[in-house]
C-alpha cells in the first residue's frame, strides 16, 4: 500500500504541480486547454508532459476529432495517487507535522 | 531536494487550487442550451394554445424531451461544456445532473400551474404567456443554477 502522505519531488516543481492539479480535477484535458489556462508555451508544456508520461503519471492520447488531430492528457491512477499523497504532505508541512518521502 | 518551508508549501497548495479552479470554471451548460430550451418551451406553449391535435402536441413534447436528453448527455450534464476538458464526476458532484433535471421539472410545474391560473382568470393564450414567463426564468435562472454548482464544487474540493 502506498504512503498517502508522500512528498513527490517529480510533481513539486511549480509548473508540474499546476499541470497535475489541473488534470486531477478532470477526466481528461486537451493540450490546448492546459496550455492556455496555465499560460505555458507549447514547448514548455510538451516537455513537462513528456516528463510526467515517462514517470507513468499521465497518458497521452491522440483522438481524431472532426478531422483534427488533438492531443489529450489523462492522469493515471499512479499519478492521481502520487498527487494526492503530495497534497497531504504539503498540508502536513503547513500544519507543522513531518511528512514521509 | 529539501522539503519546502511552510510558506513555500502554502504557495504550492494555492497554485494547485488555482489550477483546479480552471477546470471547475468549465462546469456549466452553454447559453445556447438555455436559449434553445426556452425556444422549445415557448413553441410547446404556442402549440397548446393553437388547440393543435392532441397527437401533435404529444409528439412535439416527446421530440423536445428526446432532443433535450440527447443534448444533455452530449454535454455530460455540464461536465463537458467546451469539449476541451471533461470535469471529473466527483469534482462536479453527483447532484449536478439531478439538480438540472429537478429545476426543469419544477419549471414544468410552474408552467402548468400558471397556465391553469391564467385560464381560470379568463386570460387569452394562457399557455403562451405561461411558457414565455418560464422561458425567461430558464434563460436567467439556468446559468445561476450552474454558477451555484460551481461554487459548491469549489467548496467541496477545497475542503478535501
Amino acid at each position: 500500500m502506498t504512503d498517502r502522505r508522500r512528498f513527490d519531488e517529480l510533481i513539486h516543481p511549480a509548473t508540474r504541480l499546476s499541470i497535475v492539479a489541473l488534470m486531477a480535477a478532470a477526466d481528461w484535458a486537451d493540450f490546448t486547454f492546459i496550455r492556455d489556462q496555465l499560460g505555458l508555451s507549447d514547448s514548455a508544456l510538451s516537455k513537462q508532459l513528456a516528463t510526467l508520461e515517462d514517470a507513468g503519471y499521465i497518458t497521452i492520447e491522440r483522438p481524431l476529432s472532426e478531422r483534427r488531430r488533438r492531443v489529450r492528457a489523462r492522469l493515471t491512477p499512479l499519478g492521481r495517487d502520487r498527487y494526492t499523497g503530495h497534497v497531504v504532505a504539503l498540508r502536513e508541512i503547513i500544519a507543522g507535522a513531518p511528512s514521509a518521502g | 531536494m529539501t522539503h519546502p518551508t511552510q510558506a513555500e508549501a502554502r504557495v504550492a497548495l494555492q497554485a494547485a487550487e488555482r489550477a483546479r479552479q480552471h477546470v471547475i470554471d468549465r462546469l456549466g451548460l452553454p447559453m445556447w442550451y438555455w436559449w434553445g430550451l426556452a425556444a422549445c418551451w415557448i413553441a410547446l406553449g404556442v402549440l397548446a394554445d393553437l388547440h393543435a391535435a392532441w397527437w401533435l402536441v404529444a409528439a412535439a413534447t416527446v421530440a423536445v424531451g428526446a432532443g433535450h436528453s440527447y443534448v444533455f448527455q452530449r454535454l455530460d450534464a455540464g461536465r463537458q461544456q467546451s469539449g476541451d476538458v471533461r470535469v471529473r464526476a466527483d469534482v462536479a458532484g453527483g447532484h449536478t445532473h439531478l439538480l438540472v433535471i429537478g429545476f426543469l421539472l419544477a419549471l414544468v410545474g410552474v408552467t402548468v400551474g400558471l397556465a391553469l391560473a391564467l385560464a381560470a382568470d379568463g386570460a387569452g393564450h394562457p399557455s403562451i404567456w405561461a411558457s414565455v414567463f418560464v422561458a425567461i426564468l430558464l434563460v436567467l435562472g439556468g446559468p445561476r443554477v450552474m454558477a451555484w454548482t460551481r461554487g459548491r464544487a469549489t467548496e467541496r474540493t477545497t475542503a478535501r
